[in-house]
């Protein structure tokens, strides 16, 4: 395999227009999303990488494609502010990587995931072509958003160099709350609970514990109202909701990691609706799995793959494999869609992207 | 109109549903962009999904032109009829086919008005978050096209920030859905949401949309800032942003925007230069706090006056005249255009000094209304169409403001579209490159350029501007400007 780093936009164009398959890459921290493809040529971005323009006071941010998140969420925490996308691999990922992933954290649960942040991007296409989509202002509807599109593509449309996000303030304080159910059903009517109510969580994850099934809640804001707001949403939850136990818990670096605990040689994130937890969660076997963002994603780790492919199939769900070897990084349920198509089509008619 | 097309829309409308007398087809020769108007060929009023598929159907067949049509209150000429083409009236297909509380999402069919959602919500402490100033009226298929945005998208986004899943007919008529019911919407693969909402119906046709709905905030806290200069307005926005609040609303009125406001629906604000709404929203304890620190801002930003709403009708009253300012300024002009573009938040007073030199140079009045927290300006251009000439004086002002907003950083449109007000305005924010791909990308989903053809892209016919007048949903009684 012939691994390529391009020192500019330049040098990307020419390699897209001089290779026949070409798969891009950030710093590969999701190792099944660069599966082997006959005769590929693999770009590695990672010297297309810093920091372009930054203005705390617009609250946005360009950043090379190829730019480590740790850098970028450093620079924004000498500011007081954040990516509320909170992308999933803090230490690991590139913003590139994060957007063609779409791989958000438990925080993304507040304010929004990647397509809700990213507003505008430099990319290369199947043609070698480099242009620009959206914009770099928070609010911009002229033309046709191909921004947002970029997110989740995994490089299978354009090559992106540049990208700029809208970030917020970050708040000072966290608190954080494991309140404990005896069943699945208990802990769903819980997450119910919450969503018709006024209670505005930084986080709210579902995790399976041996004989229990754990909501992780977050509470985020000013040092002074957290006592308060704690203490009105423990009330809230002993009251309205059949919970067996409800706890403070230490905000450790690893809390708020949903893979921290997912060993498995496979790793699949699932988007569902929490209604739609019950009949997957059944289907699966694997004992390695956590809902986030109020049990919208699950994360899945497996040491074999084919029975969770199985069990997609069945729910009419479709997966990506961040982790493992596999043929194709989409598992589950297929994904074609005719919209998509026609954008390859402009985008990547040779279909050299993969 | 080609008689083959009309007999085979005769097969799909009974002849209620298919218009086609001159009497009939007035009401829906423009949109609220009222200085373009052109009469389409046939109205047709389709009251479920297959009627619309089968006519994009037969529309992609026999090349015939179309537009989607929901309430017609585009302000860029979006939903106004092709010469000849059909347009596609959404209106009836106004049921919300499902809430899920529990899950927090609304399944709902295009024609759907945008505070029918929320209402529908409400028994369950819910709302939708998306709040033009027109969401009386206007349906969520139009919302869609344009992604929409209004006051209170500072915290939680537009139209295409809460729209999770939607099954469309493309132009060609192929049928296809994207998205889901889990708050993720696309979640694996492109996001095809986020591609087709502000396309302006340039792809296609909503059917069904799947959004997701907020929790209502427990408390709000509105604050009323009066200033006896815009600039301090302005840097009082500044202000609140370096603080790190993040207040669910920020807005600027200025002078002539509060006098219409005032005559229109006696608001009861204070006589100022500028007004500043500031509105928090949460958890009232957080809510509380973030309101001492707001007051602390708003107290050292030169205020001379200060209002807080103490409850819901104070707060009701505040953004009377905030929401009801564009009919307002009907009222102490003829005719005005209302504009519509954004500049970095940090040069909002750059562009405000700008705008009034400009005010200066053409001798035209100018009311300005703006989400100042996006930086997202709405110059309102007064003018007289019976004056020979006046028009076009105030069509030529609001291109220098789009010039500005592009030279500033910012964009042509931040809520309205390009519709068919922009289409010569596109390439001054994107390369002829850009242009010619996002052209391709039409083809490759309409070959024959028959969803909303002439909007967007710049060139082609161009109706005649008309010199002034009412809407024509207006003329005919449908909408009034209260
Ligand atoms: C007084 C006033 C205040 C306004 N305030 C705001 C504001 O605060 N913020 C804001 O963003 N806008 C505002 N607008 C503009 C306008 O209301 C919005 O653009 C709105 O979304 C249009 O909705 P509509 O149903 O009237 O759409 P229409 O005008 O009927 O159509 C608009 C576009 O949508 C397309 N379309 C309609 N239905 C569909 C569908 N189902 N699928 C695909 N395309 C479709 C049409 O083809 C057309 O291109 C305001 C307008 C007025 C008159």
């Amino acid at each position: 395999m012939t691994v390529c780093a391009p020192a500019s936009v330049d040098e990307l164009q020419t390699l897209v227009r001089v290779s026949e398959r070409i798969h891009a890459i950030g710093k590969g921290s999701k190792t099944a999303l660069h599966r082997r493809v006959n005769g590929a040529v693999l770009a590695d971005l990672s010297a297309l990488s810093g920091i372009i323009e930054y203005q705390p006071s617009e609250y946005t941010v360009t950043v090379r494609a190829g730019t480590p998140v740790r850098d970028l969420s450093a620079a924004l925490r000498e500011r007081g502010q954040y990516l509320p996308c909170d992308p999933l691999l803090p230490d690991s990922a590139t913003l590139g990587g994060t957007v063609a992933g779409n791989l958000s954290g438990s925080r993304r649960y507040r304010y929004g995931g990647v397509r809700d942040f990213i507003l505008g991007a430099e990319v290369v296409d199947g043609m070698g072509r480099a242009f620009r989509v959206g914009g770099k202002v928070v609010k911009n509807s002229a033309g046709f958003d191909l921004s947002k599109f970029l997110v989740g593509s995994l490089g299978a449309y354009a090559i992106m160099t540049e990208l700029t996000f809208k970030v917020f303030p970050d708040v000072p304080r966290f608190r954080s709350l494991a309140v404990d159910y005896t069943s699945l059903e208990d802990a769903l009517a819980a997450i119910y609970f919450i969503n018709q109510n006024i209670f505005e969580l930084d986080a709210l994850d579902l995790i399976p514990l041996a004989g229990r099934w754990r909501l992780l809640t977050r509470l985020a804001g000013f040092d002074e109202t957290l006592p308060r707001r704690v203490e009105r949403f423990s009330a809230a939850m002993t009251h309205h909701t059949s919970l067996l136990h409800l706890a403070e818990l230490d905000e450790s670096a690893t809390l708020w990691d949903p893979l921290a605990d997912l060993t498995g040689a496979y790793l699949v994130k699932v988007a569902l609706s929490p209604k739609q937890v019950p009949a997957f969660d059944h289907a699966i076997t694997a004992a390695q799995r956590r809902y986030g963002v109020g049990a919208n994603v699950a994360w899945v780790a497996d040491e074999d793959l084919s029975q969770l492919v199985d069990a997609l199939k069945a729910c009419s769900l479709t997966g990506l494999c961040l982790r493992g070897a596999v043929q194709s990084a989409i598992i589950g349920a297929p994904l074609e869609n005719v919209l998509a198509a026609r954008v390859k089509q402009v985008l990547d008619p040779l279909g050299k992207l993969v | 109109m080609n008689q083959a097309f009309l007999k085979s829309l005769r097969n799909i409308y009974p002849a209620e549903r298919l218009l086609t007398r001159d009497v009939e087809l007035l009401p829906y020769e423009s949109d609220a962009l009222t200085a373009f108007s052109a009469v389409p060929g046939a109205v047709v009023l389709p009251v479920n999904e297959a009627e619309i598929i089968d006519t994009v159907r037969l529309c992609h067949k026999l090349a015939v032109p179309f537009v989607a049509r929901g309430s017609g209150t585009s302000l860029s000429g979006g939903s106004l009829p092709i010469p000849d083409g059909l347009t596609i009236g959404l209106n009836r297909l106004n049921r919300i086919k499902r809430i899920d509380p529990e899950q927090r999402i609304a399944v709902v069919e295009p024609g759907v008005i945008n505070l029918a959602i929320t209402e529908a919500a409400q028994p369950y402490g819910l709302y939708y978050a998306p709040d033009p100033s027109s969401q009386s009226i206007c349906t969520i298929g139009g919302n869609i096209a344009f992604n929409s945005g209004g006051a209170h998208c500072l915290k939680y986004g537009m139209t295409s920030n809460h729209v999770l899943g939607m099954r469309v007919v493309l132009a060609d008529g192929a049928v296809t859905q994207f998205g889901s019911e889990s708050i993720e919407g696309v979640g694996i693969g492109p996001d095809l949401i986020g591609l087709f909402v502000g396309s302006e119906g340039l792809f296609g046709i909503a059917l069904e949309i799947t959004v997701r709905l907020m929790p209502q905030p427990e408390l709000y806290r509105t604050v009323l800032a009066a200033y006896d200069d815009l600039g301090r307005a302005g840097d009082a926005v500044s202000m609140v942003v370096a603080s790190g609040l993040l207040p669910g609303a920020m807005e600027i009125m200025d002078l002539l925007a509060i006098k219409a406001a005032e005559a229109s629906v006696q608001a009861g604000y204070p006589d100022a230069e500028a007004l500043l709404i500031i509105e928090l929203e949460g958890e009232a304890p957080q809510v509380e706090a973030e309101f001492d620190q707001l007051r602390g801002i708003i107290d050292q930003s030169g205020a001379f006056e200060t209002r807080v709403a103490n409850d819901e009708e104070e707060r009701t009253r505040i953004w009377k005249g905030r929401k009801g300012a564009f009919s307002a300024v009907g009222r102490l002009s003829p005719d005005y255009v209302v504009q519509d573009g954004v500049v970095p938040r940090s040069r909002l007073g750059e562009a405000l000094v700008e705008i009034s030199a400009l005010k200066a140079k053409y001798q035209l009045d100018v009311a300005n209304v703006f989400h100042a927290g996006d930086g997202n300006l709405h110059p309102l251009i007064l003018y007289d169409g019976r004056e020979a000439g006046a028009l076009e004086k105030a069509e030529a002002l609001a291109g220098e403001i789009l010039a500005l907003c592009i030279r500033l950083g910012g964009s042509i449109t931040g809520e309205h579209g390009i519709g068919m007000e922009k289409r010569d305005y596109l390439p001054a924010m994107f390369s002829e490159e850009e242009i010619e791909i996002m052209q391709m990308l039409r083809l490759a989903i309409d070959p024959n350029e028959i969803a909303n053809r002439g909007k967007m892209f710049p060139g082609g016919e161009a109706p005649a501007l008309a010199q002034h007048g009412m809407h024509p949903l207006e003329r005919a009684g449908v909408i009034s400007r209260e």
